[in-house]
C-alpha cells in the first residue's frame, strides 16, 4: 500500500476533472439548449415559472450523468478483468462504493424529474402528492421515470453486493441492471404514430445504450486509469473495440431516429425543418458534435493507444477531458431534443 | 461478452413488443375557426384539432382580444383528437388570439396559438357544432394505455431481475467453494494461520478486508487464493 501512497493525490484530482467537465458541460448545455428550444408563451395560457423551467433540464440531465455514471463504473471491473485482483483491487475498492452513490443519486433524480414534469403541467401550483400520483397514473413518461429509478434501486442494491461480496458478485449483472434502468429512458422523449414507431422506438434504446456504455467507459477509465499505466495498457485497447462499435451505433441510431422522426411527423417536410424546426436544428448541432468527437477519438485510438499499449506515459488524460467535454455538451443537447418541438 | 449481447437483444426484443403504438407527439392539423380566418359571426366555441388523441385533464385553452381581455367561457373540453372551449359573443371588428397548452400523448406539454379576426360588421352568434361522437372515450382510454403498461413493466423486471439473480447465484456457488478452498491452502501454506487466513478471504471476497491487510502479508499467499477464486468465478 506504501508503494501506492503518492499516486493517489494526482489520480484524485484528474478523476474530478474528467468527472467534472463531463458533469458541468452537460448541464451548461442542457440548460442552454433547452431555453432556445423553449416553447414561446401564448396569450391566456399560464406558463411554469423559471424554477421548473430551468430546474427541469437540470434535474433531467442530472439523471443521464448518474446514469452514465452507473454504467461506466459497472463497465470497469469486466473491463479491467479478473486475472490480477492485486493490481485491480485498490482502484475497484474505490469504484464500487462510488457506483452504488451514483445508482442512488440516479434514483433520486428521476424521482425529481416526476415531481418537476408535475409541476411543469400544472403552472402556479406547488405539486402535491395527489398531483403527482395522477401525473404517474396517466402519463407515460411518469411510469417509465418510476421504472428507471426502481432499476437504479436494484442497481445501488446489487452495488452494495459488490463492496461486501467483491467481483464475486458478477460485473455483467451490475451491467446489465445499469443498462435495463435505461431502456424506459426513450420512452419518456418522442415518438411517432406509424407502422416504423417499433423500429424508430428500437433504433432510440440502442442511441441510448450505445451512448451510455461509450461515455460512461471513457469517463470512469480515464477518470480512474490515467495514472495506472500499466491497468491503462490493459483496459484501453477493450475500451477502443467497444468504443468504436459504440460510435457507429449511436451516429447511426441517432440519425436513423432524428431524420425518421421528422419525416414521420404530419405537417414536417424534410429537408427545409431539419433548419426551420427546434428539432431538426438540434439533430445538426448534435451530429456536429460527433464530428468533432470523431477526430478526439481518433487521435486516442491511432496516436495515443500504441504508446498506452507499450506502458508509456501519455497525455491520454487531456485527451479524454476533451472527449468527455464534447460527450457532456451532447448530453445536455439531448436533454432538450427530446422535448423540442419537431413541427 | 457474447452472453452480455444476448440479454441485451432480448432485453431489446421485449421493449419493442411491449410498447403500445399510440404514443407520439401531438401536432395540430386543423381548427375551427381556421387560423387567420375573418368570421362574420361569432362563433360559440372554438375546436383545435390535433392529428391523434389528446389527454384528458391537462389541456388548457383560452381566448384573447387585442387588448389582453379573455373570452373563453368555461375550461377546455377533450373529445379524442378534438379539443375545444366555449366562447362568450365577441365584440365585431377584433382579432383574437387561441393560445393551447396540451398534453401530448408522448407526455409533453404541447403550446401553439391561431388567430382569428371578426369583420365589423359580424353580428349573431354562429350555431354551435353537434356533440362529438361517443367513440371519443374509447380512443382516450387506448390512447391512454392505462396502468396495464405499468403492470408490464414491472412484471417484466421483476422478470429480469429473477434470472439475473438465478445467474448469479449459480456462478456465485463454485466461487464460494473455490474461496474455501483457497483460504484452507493458504491457512496450512503459511505458519500464522489465522493472518493468512483474513488475508485469503480478504482478497478473495470483501475486499474491505484486503484493503487493510498489510501488503507483505497479503503479498503470496492473498494472491493465490485470489486467482483461484477468480477462475472458479469465471469459469
Amino acid at each position: 500500500m506504501t508503494a501506492l501512497a503518492p499516486a493517489l493525490p494526482r489520480q484524485r484530482v484528474g478523476g474530478r476533472v474528467v468527472a467534472g467537465a463531463f458533469g458541468v458541460c452537460a448541464v451548461v448545455a442542457a440548460v442552454a439548449a433547452s431555453s432556445f428550444t423553449a416553447q414561446e408563451s401564448v396569450p391566456g395560457i399560464p406558463m411554469p415559472g423559471p424554477v421548473v423551467s430551468i430546474g427541469l433540464p437540470v434535474v433531467r440531465v442530472l439523471l443521464d450523468v448518474a446514469a452514465v455514471a452507473v454504467v461506466g463504473l459497472s463497465l470497469l471491473p469486466k473491463l479491467l478483468g479478473f486475472n490480477r485482483p492485486e493490481r485491480t483491487e485498490p482502484v475497484l475498492l474505490r469504484v464500487r462504493p462510488l457506483a452504488v452513490m451514483a445508482a442512488w443519486a440516479w434514483a433520486i433524480c428521476a424521482l425529481l424529474t416526476i415531481v418537476f414534469q408535475t409541476a411543469e403541467l400544472n403552472p402556479g401550483r406547488v405539486p402535491t402528492f395527489g398531483l403527482i400520483a395522477d401525473y404517474v397514473g396517466s402519463v407515460g413518461t411518469g411510469q417509465g421515470l418510476l421504472f428507471s429509478a426502481a432499476c437504479a434501486l436494484a442497481a445501488a442494491g446489487i452495488g452494495l453486493m459488490a463492496v461486501r461480496f467483491g467481483e464475486k458478485v458478477p460485473a455483467e449483472l451490475r451491467i446489465i441492471v445499469a443498462l435495463f434502468g435505461l431502456l424506459p429512458i426513450p420512452v419518456t422523449g418522442h415518438a411517432v404514430n406509424s407502422v416504423w414507431h417499433d423500429p424508430i422506438m428500437i433504433s432510440m434504446e440502442i442511441h441510448v445504450m450505445g451512448a451510455a456504455a461509450w461515455t460512461g467507459g471513457l469517463v470512469a477509465t480515464a477518470a480512474f486509469l490515467a495514472p495506472h499505466r500499466d491497468l491503462l495498457a490493459v483496459v484501453l485497447p477493450k475500451f477502443s473495440r467497444m468504443a468504436s462499435v459504440c460510435l457507429l451505433l449511436v451516429a447511426l441510431s441517432g440519425l436513423v431516429t432524428g431524420l425518421g422522426t421528422m419525416a414521420l411527423t404530419p405537417g414536417v417536410t424534410l429537408p427545409d425543418a431539419i433548419l426551420t424546426s427546434h428539432y431538426g436544428l438540434l439533430v445538426v448541432v448534435k451530429t456536429a458534435l460527433v464530428a468533432l468527437i470523431v477526430p478526439l477519438a481518433a487521435h486516442i485510438r491511432f496516436r495515443l493507444l500504441p504508446a498506452v499499449r507499450r506502458g508509456r506515459a501519455t497525455a491520454m488524460a487531456g485527451w479524454a477531458v476533451a472527449e468527455v467535454s464534447v460527450m457532456g455538451l451532447a448530453y445536455g443537447v439531448a436533454v432538450a431534443i427530446t422535448r423540442a418541438s419537431i413541427a | 461478452m457474447r452472453r452480455l449481447l444476448t440479454v441485451l437483444l432480448l432485453a431489446l426484443a421485449a421493449v419493442g413488443v411491449l410498447h403500445s403504438p399510440a404514443q407520439a407527439h401531438n401536432v395540430l392539423i386543423g381548427s375551427d375557426p381556421q387560423d387567420g380566418a375573418t368570421l362574420t359571426a361569432s362563433p360559440a366555441q372554438v375546436t383545435l384539432v390535433f392529428d391523434q388523441a389528446v389527454r384528458q385533464g391537462y389541456a388548457q385553452v383560452g381566448v384573447t382580444g387585442a387588448d389582453g381581455s379573455a373570452w373563453a367561457d368555461g375550461s377546455a373540453v377533450v373529445a379524442a383528437e378534438r379539443v375545444s372551449v366555449k366562447v362568450k359573443p365577441l365584440p365585431a371588428g377584433g382579432s383574437y388570439t387561441v393560445g393551447y397548452r396540451i398534453l401530448s400523448a408522448d407526455g409533453h406539454p404541447v403550446t401553439g396559438k391561431i388567430s382569428f379576426s371578426l369583420a365589423a360588421s359580424a353580428s349573431g352568434v354562429a350555431a354551435a357544432d353537434a356533440a362529438q361522437g361517443a367513440g371519443a372515450e374509447a380512443a382516450e382510454a387506448a390512447a391512454n394505455g392505462g396502468a396495464g403498461m405499468a403492470v408490464v413493466w414491472i412484471v417484466a423486471a421483476l422478470l429480469v431481475l429473477g434470472a439475473g439473480t438465478a445467474v448469479a447465484l449459480r456462478r456465485a456457488a463454485p466461487a464460494r467453494t473455490a474461496g474455501a478452498a483457497g483460504t484452507g491452502a493458504a491457512g496450512t501454506g503459511a505458519a500464522g494461520t489465522g493472518a493468512a487466513g483474513t488475508a485469503g478471504t480478504g482478497a478473495a471476497g470483501t475486499g474491505a478486508a484486503g484493503g487493510t491487510v498489510p501488503e507483505a502479508v497479503s503479498g503470496g499467499a492473498s494472491g493465490s487464493a485470489s486467482e483461484a477464486a477468480g477462475e472458479g468465478s469465471r469459469s
